[in-house]
């Protein structure tokens, strides 16, 4: 079945686009799974490294998506040739845009729609919300085109990331290890907690773990991420991996960056070593995990 | 030198924290919903029931010879209406059910469940349960399910949280005032901070109790804030303040005119409300006599007991008895010294 990872936690700057970005292009370049991207986020700045991004004529300092490549003006009368994810939420069709890296496909961002369905407080209105990601990706239209979903998500623990969570096979939490990413990741945990208790044996929702990322060496982070491993059943959720702060990983995100991603660098740099091996254990116990299942099924 | 820093995640994170992962744990699955065949669900024999309609009379027809004929057939045409909407949308609040063997027992929803046959169905959404729930596990469910929806009042939370509290003593054989926060927090899954707010809130008077009931106290913090407050001229004006929307930080500012108070004010025995009270220091235990071989030590550097020295220099250092023994002694000695 199509595995589907959220990166998420409610705090900024902790590296869920990164973290999505890196993920998607492993499955896609590397072990070359048929892989759809998710961009949940208002910001949209998972889908910017993909596809071009516009400013909203009609919302000032919102983006959307640019004209799909697929549309042509003569033959569609009832599109208008902009697909986003947020479309689910208003009942419209969605359709993928391809990406400059074969089997990577994209449903963007739009940042009016997106926060408007973020914006819901009718209860009625907010279950929809919560449970309409999960309802599109259940359809064997997605499921049967795709390995794997990767979801980007905001800064929030609001509808969009909890319609995010309910949809997700998988949980990551990138965090820092610093004050206020630890408070973050309480949030996440919570999330989680909660969505756990409505899941079934057969459709479990897995938290992969806490990723340490910007990590520098100093006292500070050294003693966090102990303080965390430390913790009675905490610690099974911190990621036996951890990601340094590196320029590169910034870098390699400019538009006339080359090479473009990460794993187009040498086999031996070491910022793609460290990256390749964190998403190596999350795409191991991604897969590893559906496996025994399949198994005892049987 | 300059001080050593050491970073430390908070206590209070750190429990919730573990909490949290262990709730998941604990009570993962226990709200799931699945589709299971209306065949497989029996009525609990130790329930009462209200009606005399079986299922079997839905399926095979009821009998004209039964006893109860006029009345099921009267429960039958009264389901028509629920069983019209099962037809088009189906139901839309799950039955609940436990396993007993390869059956499941049914818990609530026996209208719904009639109703669905009614409607030709054969499945229904079900919660189910591993086994028969108490009275305990039904509220604890209810809790669950409540803390998600948002629109509950912090007075619907707290009489939840009550019928719980009151389950679970019976439960446990113990009163309520015996249940500490850290009880509640396990219970619920929450941190123990949160567990302390709720503790602080239920035990509260009454005058702060019914600005909550009528909604005019919302939030759980401002009120377990206010709960704590001894001095009721300083408690009513944060209970006015707080009603004029007054932010938690505001809210503490007025609470400390009442620690300044106390401090003054020739001070009444204090109610003990959080916690045991405690009464003495526990040393604790070691399994390493090279441990309590440096406490010993370090403590006989001190210059108020050089003279206790001698009785340690022959000490057996490999038998535990006589260690704790001679640092009983030692604990002694030194509260006679009053150091
Ligand atoms: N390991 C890292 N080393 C250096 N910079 C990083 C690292 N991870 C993230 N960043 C940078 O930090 C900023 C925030 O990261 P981002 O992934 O956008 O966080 P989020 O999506 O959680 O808000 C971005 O500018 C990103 O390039
Ligand atoms: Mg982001």
């Amino acid at each position: 079945m199509t595995k589907i990872i959220v990166n998420a936690t409610h705090k900024g700057g902790e590296g869920k686009t990164t973290n999505s970005i890196m993920l998607a292009e492993y499955c896609a370049l590397v072990k070359k799974y048929k892989t759809l991207i998710i961009d949940m986020d208002p910001q949209a700045n998972f889908s910017g490294r993909y596809i071009q991004m516009e400013y909203d004529p009609a919302y000032r300092g919102g983006k959307i998506p640019a004209i799909h490549p697929d549309y042509e003006s003569n033959v569609d009368s009832e599109w208008d040739g902009r697909s986003s994810i947020a479309n689910i939420f208003y009942g419209e069709e969605v359709v993928p845009y391809p990406t400059s890296i074969p089997n990577l496909e994209l449903l963007p961002a739009h940042s009016h729609k997106l926060q408007e369905a973020e914006a819901v407080t009718k209860n009625e209105v907010l279950e929809k919300v919560h449970l309409q990601l999960k309802r599109f990706l259940e359809l064997p239209d997605v499921r049967d085109s795709y390995d794997i979903i990767i979801i980007d998500t905001p800064p929030s623990k609001g509808p969009l990331t909890i319609a995010a969570v309910k949809a997700a096979s998988h949980i990551v939490i990138p965090a820092q290890m610093e004050q206020f990413s630890i408070e973050g990741i309480y949030g996440m945990l919570q999330l989680w907690k909660q969505e756990s208790y409505y899941r079934t044996k057969n459709n479990p929702i897995d938290l992969i773990g806490i990723l340490p990322n910007q990590v520098r060496d100093i006292k500070l982070h050294k003693q966090f991420l102990e303080g965390l491993k430390m913790m009675k059943g905490v610690s099974d959720y911190v990621m036996p991996r951890v990601i340094k702060k590196r320029a590169i990983y910034t870098e390699i995100l400019v538009e006339d960056a080359n090479p473009k991603s990460i794993f187009e660098l040498p086999p031996h740099n070491v910022a793609r070593l460290e990256y390749e091996s964190a998403c190596q254990y999350i795409m191991e116990r991604v897969f590893s995990h559906g496996k025994e299942k399949s198994i005892s099924n049987q | 030198m300059a001080k050593k820093k050491v970073f430390q995640i908070s206590n209070a994170l750190t429990e919730g924290l573990e909490e949290t992962v262990s709730a998941a744990h604990n009570y993962s699955g226990e709200l799931r919903v699945e589709a299971i065949s209306l065949k497989k669900i029996e009525l609990d024999p130790e329930n009462p029931r209200d009606m005399a309609l079986t299922f079997e009379d839905l399926t095979q027809g009821i009998d004209k010879a039964d006893p109860d004929y006029q009345r099921k057939i009267e429960e039958r045409t009264s389901l028509q209406t629920l069983a019209n909407s099962v037809r088009e949308q189906g139901i839309i609040n799950p039955i609940m059910v436990y396993k007993q063997g390869d059956k499941y027992r049914l818990i609530a929803g026996e209208r719904r469940t009639l109703a669905s046959i009614l409607a030709g169905k054969t499945e229904v959404q079900a919660k189910i349960l591993d086994s028969k729930p108490d009275e305990l596990k039904i509220s604890l469910l209810q809790w669950m399910e409540n803390v998600e929806r948002k629109d509950l009042s912090l007075w619907e939370r707290l009489m939840n949280l009550e019928k719980i509290l009151s389950s679970y003593a019976t439960h446990k054989k113990v009163t309520l005032q015996d249940i500490t926060p850290t009880d509640i927090g396990r219970l619920l899954g929450c941190s123990l901070p949160h567990a302390m707010n709720f503790t602080a809130v239920l035990q509260a008077d009454a005058t702060l109790k019914s600005h909550i009931r009528v909604n005019k106290i919302k939030n759980l913090e401002k009120a377990a804030l206010i709960a704590g407050i001894q001095s009721d001229d300083v408690k009513q004006s944060a209970i006015e303040a707080c009603m004029e929307g007054a932010t938690l930080k505001k809210l503490k500012s007025i609470s400390t005119q009442d620690k300044a108070k106390k401090t003054l004010a020739v001070s009444p025995a204090l109610p003990i409300t959080r916690g045991r009270q405690m009464t003495l220091v526990n040393l604790g235990t070691t399994k390493k006599i090279p441990v309590a071989r440096l406490i010993i030590d370090s403590v006989l550097q001190h210059e108020k007991v050089t003279h206790l020295r001698k009785h340690f220099s022959d000490l057996n250092w490999a038998d535990y008895k006589a260690i704790n023994h001679a640092f009983k002694q030692l604990l002694l000695t030194l509260e006679k010294l009053e150091v």
